[in-house]
């Protein structure tokens, strides 16, 4: 097959915790915190799909982020697509089955996406004080929110597979 | 000797062919892509923007009829003082008129006020943004003036089928020219990355040496028509210190802005119904 229908449904669930993220962002906005929960769109993609169907639902949502963020189109589809890349080649490692594994590299991603955020469009603003305060505020927050919107996302991706009736078992298993 | 596994590398080799096909394709697909993929995803937050429409409607049903009631009152007060204000505004705009023909001076740009709704504020270190719910559907223009009833929003940087999106006044890639109320000399307003704790800010630069500000007396910073996009006189914010600035010759400052800035519900697009013609103003 083509594209493995696991794929579509994690697609789906990125689109879902982007909207929510933005919604809560919008709602929040006239407080300090502002939450960027892009980690965890790719690590069940890179640990449970094989090569092609995790490149299309990567590509896919790294586009959809790039039309709904400000940052240049394709930057986030080549960060994610990098992420991605690093987990894939390294996933006989990982046990995506407990939540433990993809939640420490849901924090990585993210980690390493704010990094690379605050590297490209924030340089000019390196000498100010209160950039670095909202950048680590938003560090805090997100990576606090994680704790709990990370575990229940997986659950969720999880149970999308069970409810459409598709394969709940990853593609490799890990080497044990 | 183990057997090398190639395919371990596919997602490697994958992102490479990938990078390399971004970095070749044509300006004209990108644009294509982000074009489609906005299109495509706005519909949810319209229907979001609705949604809210519709809470906000039931919230207002569930009043008793006595609330309504001397809510009704208070809007009766306030549409009989704005029809005073607006026969005033009439008879004032007429007098304007008459002095202009009179002094033979040129006509100044009208504007058309588009209200619109704010769907989304996307307000971070890197970017500060609203959209709204209207686009080109509504004959938005990009570059147009974005105001509130607290003075200036920003400037619409881009414009969707249905939606558009605004850079607010506070984000560092804002600049404006300006002029501080009752003098006036240009001065530049810039946005300035906000820490998100406190009142939203921006900084004036340029103000001549002799203007003194105290926190007791602080100055209203105004738009100015120079820029070409804001109609003179809309409140930008209040200064309250300036100090020389890097080069001696003028001072620089900070300016308290609105803070309802950051949690705007409605706005209007200021559209020109004259739009200037750059070619026509070259020398």
């Amino acid at each position: 097959m083509l594209l493995d229908p696991r794929a579509i449904v994690l697609f789906g669930a990125n689109v879902l915790l982007i909207y929510l993220s933005q919604l809560v962002n919008s709602a929040l906005s006239a407080w300090p915190v502002y939450f960027l929960l892009l980690g965890p769109l790719v690590v069940l993609p890179a640990l449970y799909l094989r090569h092609q169907s995790y490149f299309i639902c990567t590509l896919l949502t790294g586009l959809w982020l790039d039309a709904v963020l400000r940052a240049p189109f394709g930057f986030f589809t080549g960060l994610l697509l990098l992420a991605g890349a690093a987990i894939f080649f390294l996933r006989s490692r990982f046990r995506p089955e407990h939540n433990y594994h993809p939640l420490l590299l849901g924090h990585l991603v993210n980690l390493w996406l704010i990094v690379a955020l605050t590297l490209a469009l924030g340089r000019p603003h390196f000498g100010v004080a209160s950039f670095w305060i909202q950048v680590l505020t938003t560090l805090c927050a997100s990576h606090l929110a994680l704790l709990v919107v990370a575990p229940w996302f997986y659950q969720l991706e999880r149970l999308l597979f069970e409810i459409c009736q598709l394969e709940t078992e990853p593609e490799d298993l890990p080497l044990l | 000797m183990a057997k090398l596994r190639l395919d371990k590398y596919k997602p490697l080799v994958a992102l490479g062919v990938f990078l390399l096909a971004w970095w070749i394709v044509p300006v004209g697909v990108k644009v294509f892509l982000k074009a489609g993929f906005t299109e495509f995803q706005a519909p949810a937050w319209v229907a979001n923007s609705y949604l809210e429409d519709l809470e906000g409607f039931w919230g207002r049903r569930m009043h008793s009829k006595r609330e309504l009631e001397i809510a009704g009152q208070e809007i009766a007060r306030a549409k009989s003082y704005y029809q005073f204000n607006a026969q005033r505004a009439e008879t004032l705009q007429a007098e304007i008129s008459r002095l202009e023909s009179l002094l033979d001076l040129p006509s100044r740009r009208e504007y058309r006020y588009e209200v619109a709704r704010v769907i989304r504020r996307d307000v971070n270190a890197w970017w500060q943004h609203l959209i709204l719910r209207k686009g080109r559907d509504h004959a938005i223009p990009a570059g147009a003036a974005v105001v509130f009833a607290g003075g200036v929003v920003g400037r619409v940087v881009e414009v969707n089928a249905f939606t558009s999106r605004v850079e607010l006044i506070t984000s560092p890639n804002f600049r404006m020219a300006a002029q501080f109320e009752g003098d006036p000399r240009p001065v530049v307003y810039q946005g300035l990355p906000q820490s998100g704790f406190g009142d939203p800010v921006g900084r004036v630069s340029d103000a001549p040496q002799d203007l003194v500000v105290t926190t007791q007396e602080p100055l209203r910073l105004v738009s100015t028509h120079l820029g070409g996009t804001f109609p003179p006189g809309l409140a930008i914010g209040q200064v309250t210190w300036l100090e020389p600035g890097v080069t001696g010759i003028f001072q620089t400052g900070q300016v308290l802005l609105d803070p309802d800035l950051l949690s705007l519900h409605e706005v209007a697009v200021l559209i020109p119904l004259n739009p200037l013609e750059v070619e026509s103003h070259a020398p």
